[in-house]
């Protein structure tokens, strides 16, 4: 019952930043990928429909923090408040443009910033979390979520837009690369460090495979990169636990709920994925 | 000001915006949902049209509230983590249970509505625009249980100074839910026929030549405003026995919560009159040929989301000093957090809520006033979907 909830918090959390991750990352990069207002649009029109489908991850997340684990999420949340509150901000700026930017192009300040700001919310409070110094979680989240960005655009885009995004995205894969061991290396003591260590592996042999790959494949090993590192940085310090778990007549009412709703959730987003799937390749 | 003012600023003006947002929203969709289905049924083509048009601004008000509704729910753990500390287990159950049930899963019906258009079967396209509806009521029933609580805490026990679940039935059918929700969703589908019905006026007044579109939208309008409002009355009276039983201290709060409550109960009996008065001048569109009703009904759109504030002041002011009733203060469950970052945060919430609520003016008018696309040139129904 304990680890059903810790497992499915952890799930959620790893689909907001495999999904997010390249929301955020296509807004980040859009405008390198697009030479011309024809080309941004078409970049930013590949990531749209997904848009509301993938911030609700972190909705449902954090309903599921609130619901399961109340006491971690009074103490998670006011002890972590510049983080979230810049995370919030920005994902709401973010939220915004994306849906205003047709209508003047000056909203691409609020749209890449909004980005940005969720991005380096998220690497200040992995750096918290663990202890490194934050500017190298903060470069490392934004470099993770542009080359999700980039390897989605790559999949998407056809003709010359897509070959740029593929391009970005492989000068992205180095930098990415540095940053996860020198994360584990300066991180502060940590409860269980096998954890980060596993996780670093993992993701080194990921953006090794976006690197040599392409398309829908390259484009998976980004989404499980990006979705590794902040649930790990929790799992490696142990904060998620048992004590902080609401009463079983909670959990009690909460499982039905889950065990209805995910699977629907996740047909109907396989749906949109269908139907916008792409057709040039 | 010290942070518990800042928290309870920064609470009255997200929550108050989220409101707003949540009400159209809710009217809308049901509007929307209803239109689709006399399409699908008659194959009528303006019907068609209309689910369109006014599907339009509900997406565009739907997917710039969301982004309120997420700073809503951080906001408990952000500023109030004493109320989860201490009621999490009870509190945070039917806010889960919203944020999955609903929240989640409407938001995924709702994308693929949006990207079916054209692709999908008709009866599956009009089973998502329903199963957008009945979720989003879900998510207010699911946030009026937990406001409930708050209100009058049931369905626990005490247990090492912590609250318990012991029984979401009583949770469910706590007396300050049931008048509340009802309520809640009568003034939804008031500022929906209200909202329906003013921007239909405006195209009367401008002369449109859609006629047979925005007659039948007028209609729609009033006769969902006319079945919405006694209902709306009806359960705000019911309240106040509820009040008197469980919330005693808040009928003498009330005293000094005059203005909010009595521009609510106005603005409710105003809008059953007229709705009502209208009904019989539909006939021939004698309302449209009068033309003064017409400007009236612009004028009236703002109405309704007047009085929703004012109704929120009374239930949240008037509960003060508890958090949740008898139980908690207000006081005691603000986060220990600096005046700074409280004020940052204010100021960073509501600044993004004010560029929300502009965005979403200025969005939702533009459209609104633009009137539906010409039948030759469908536009997508959404910003979102530009690229298809």
């Amino acid at each position: 019952m304990e680890s059903f909830w810790i497992v499915l918090l952890g799930l959620l959390a790893a689909g907001y930043f495999a999904l997010a991750g390249f929301d955020y990352g296509t807004a980040l990069l859009f405008r390198f990928v697009g030479r011309d207002e024809r080309e941004r649009g078409r970049a930013l029109g590949a990531m749209t429909p997904f848009v509301l489908g993938d911030e609700v991850w972190l909705v449902a997340a954090v309903g599921v923090l609130f619901g399961a684990f109340p006491r971690l999420e009074g103490e998670l949340l006011s002890g972590h408040h510049g983080a979230f509150v810049t995370i919030v901000t920005g994902l709401v700026a973010f939220t915004a443009a994306v849906q205003l930017r047709g209508a003047a192009p000056v909203w691409d300040v609020p749209l890449v910033g909004g980005a940005l700001a969720v991005a380096v919310g998220w690497g200040v409070l992995a750096a918290d979390v663990t202890g490194a110094p934050a500017p190298l979680w903060i470069v490392g989240v934004v470099g993770l979520f542009s080359l999700h960005g980039g390897t989605f655009l790559a999949w998407r885009l056809p003709g010359r837009a897509g070959v740029r995004a593929r391009a970005l995205a492989r000068s992205l894969v180095l930098p990415c690369l540095l940053f996860v061991p020198a994360a584990v290396l300066l991180a502060g003591p940590v409860a269980r460090p096998e954890v980060g260590v596993g996780v670093a592996v993992a993701v080194v042999v990921l953006l090794l495979g976006a690197w040599v790959t392409s398309g829908r494949v390259a484009f998976c090993c980004t989404a499980i990169a990006c979705a590794l590192p902040v649930p790990a940085v929790f799992a490696a310090q142990d904060v998620v636990t048992a004590e902080t778990m609401a009463g079983t007549g909670t959990l009690a009412v909460l499982v039905p709920a889950a065990v209805v709703v995910l699977p629907l959730v996740l047909l109907f987003q396989w749906a949109t994925w269908w139907m916008v799937r792409v057709r040039h390749a | 000001m010290d942070p518990l003012d800042l928290a309870r600023a920064q609470f009255a003006t997200t929550t108050s915006f989220h409101f707003l947002f949540v009400l159209l929203t809710l009217g809308l969709v049901t509007l929307v949902a209803v239109m689709q289905t006399g399409f699908t049924l008659t194959g009528t083509p303006v019907l068609r049209r209309m689910t369109r048009f006014w599907g339009r601004i509900y997406v565009v008000n739907y997917a710039l509230g969301i982004a309120t509704g997420i700073v809503m729910e951080f906001q408990f753990g952000l500023n109030w983590s004493g109320l989860s500390t201490y009621a999490g287990d009870v509190f945070g159950a039917p806010l889960a249970i919203e944020t999955l049930v609903a929240f989640f899963l409407e938001s995924t019906f709702l994308g693929l509505w949006i990207f079916g258009w054209d692709r999908l079967g008709r009866w599956a396209h009009l089973a998502l625009i329903w199963a957008v509806t009945v979720t989003a009521y879900a998510s207010a029933f699911w946030v009026m249980v937990a406001n409930g609580f708050l209100q009058h805490p049931v369905g626990y026990r005490e247990q090492g100074g912590v609250l318990r679940l012991t029984d979401l039935g009583a949770l469910v059918a706590n007396p300050t839910v049931t008048a509340a929700f009802v309520h809640v969703v009568a003034a939804a589908l008031t500022v929906g026929g209200v909202f329906v019905v003013g921007v239909s006026a405006h195209h009367f007044i401008r002369r449109t030549a859609e006629v047979d579109f925005f007659r039948r939208s007028l209609r729609i309008g009033v006769v969902t405003t006319a079945i919405a409002t006694p209902f709306l009355v009806a359960a705000g009276v019911a309240q106040f026995k509820v009040i008197k039983t469980y919330q005693p201290d808040k009928l003498s709060v009330m005293g000094g919560l005059g203005a909010p409550l009595s521009s609510m109960m106005l603005i409710g009996v105003a809008l059953v009159l007229a709705s009502w008065v209208t009904l019989p001048l539909l006939a021939r569109d004698a309302v449209v040929r009068m033309r003064f009703p017409l400007h009236l009904m612009v004028l009236g759109i703002p109405l309704p989301f007047v009085a929703s504030i004012g109704g929120w002041v009374v239930r949240e002011v008037g509960r003060q000093p508890w958090l949740v009733y008898g139980l908690m203060t207000t006081e005691d469950a603000v986060s220990p957090v600096g005046a700074t970052g409280m004020l940052v945060s204010f100021l960073a919430f509501t600044g993004v809520f004010a560029v929300l609520g502009v965005a979403d003016w200025v969005l939702v008018s533009r459209i609104a006033r633009r009137g539906p696309e010409p039948e030759s040139a469908p536009q997508p129904v959404s910003a979102l979907a530009t690229a298809l």
